[in-house]
């Protein structure tokens, strides 16, 4: 008997690729003698060095020319000066899991295996994560303090999962195979502890 | 505080002090919260909260018939 199952609720991977294009501009960020106030035309888009510092003038001409486009960094940063939020792409609402299991039973006989149903428990999780955001909704009148903490309580909790299972039975005779997703078991737990202190914080329990 | 609560993963007073802090670091006063909601929507979210706790209970309960068994 052979069993594979993969689950995977990531977010949707154009939005991912975008947040590692932001990332990977704010490393490659260096401060000269006299950083730039605003990305102007004066000012190198690609160093965020003034005229004076930035040494990208002085090589060929063909990367002076990338220089000019403007960067989607510019586009970021520039894009809203009255967010109140300021946060990196989804990465905080986003959950990504992936749970893999493979049982291998070869030449055996009376063998008994259980494994827990990830379906049900992957459900159970996006349900309590969505009680989470509705009370804080509920409960906050402004929508940007709502959206703030009810990102920040589900960043708490958020863990990358990877749960890889391996099992091969070979030549046995009545053998009982059990498999446990703990972190799953975890993850639900305390993310109900979570609610429920939110709850008790609100007189609703 | 029922079955599940009384054995966390996380401890309780880390739970609390968390959501405690996020709410202070937002400006996020309870007193405020409470108003917002009204009777209705309180026992509508009260119907909600027992209702994942049961499912989080069974959830974990089939757990542990599973691990019992396999002793």
């Amino acid at each position: 008997m052979t069993s594979y199952r993969r689950y995977d609720t990531a977010r949707p991977g154009s939005k991912k690729s975008r947040q590692f294009f932001i990332q990977g501009k704010q490393k490659s960020e260096e401060h000269c003698c006299k950083p730039a106030p605003e990305f102007d035309t004066k000012h190198c888009h690609k160093c965020h060095k003034c005229d004076k510092c930035c040494k990208c003038t002085e090589q060929s001409k063909d990367k002076s020319k990338e220089h000019s486009h403007k960067s989607p960094f510019d586009y970021y940063f520039n894009g809203n000066p009255d967010a109140t939020v300021l946060q990196d792409g989804d990465q905080v609402s986003s959950l990504d899991q992936e749970s893999t299991e493979l049982i291998w039973v070869k030449e055996s006989c009376n063998i008994e295996v259980n494994t827990t149903d990830t379906q049900a428990a992957v459900s159970l999780q996006a349900g309590l994560e969505l009680a989470i955001a509705l009370v804080i909704n509920i409960a906050i009148a402004s929508s940007e303090q709502a959206d703030g903490v009810s990102q920040e309580l589900l960043q708490h909790v958020n863990t990358a999962q990877r749960n890889k299972q391996k099992i091969f039975i070979y030549n046995t005779k009545d053998a009982r195979v059990t498999t446990t997703d703990t972190d799953l078991a975890i993850n639900i737990q305390a993310l109900l502890q979570v609610l429920i202190a939110l709850v008790v914080m609100i007189d609703i329990l | 505080m029922n079955d599940s609560s009384k054995q966390p993963f996380v401890p309780e007073k880390v739970v609390q002090l968390m959501v405690d802090s996020i709410f202070k670091k937002n400006g996020i006063k309870p007193e405020e919260m409470k108003r917002n909601i009204s009777d209705e929507q309180k026992q509508m979210l009260r119907e909600m909260v027992n209702d994942l706790r049961k499912q989080v209970d069974q959830f974990n309960k089939g757990n542990n018939d599973i691990t019992k068994s396999s002793d």
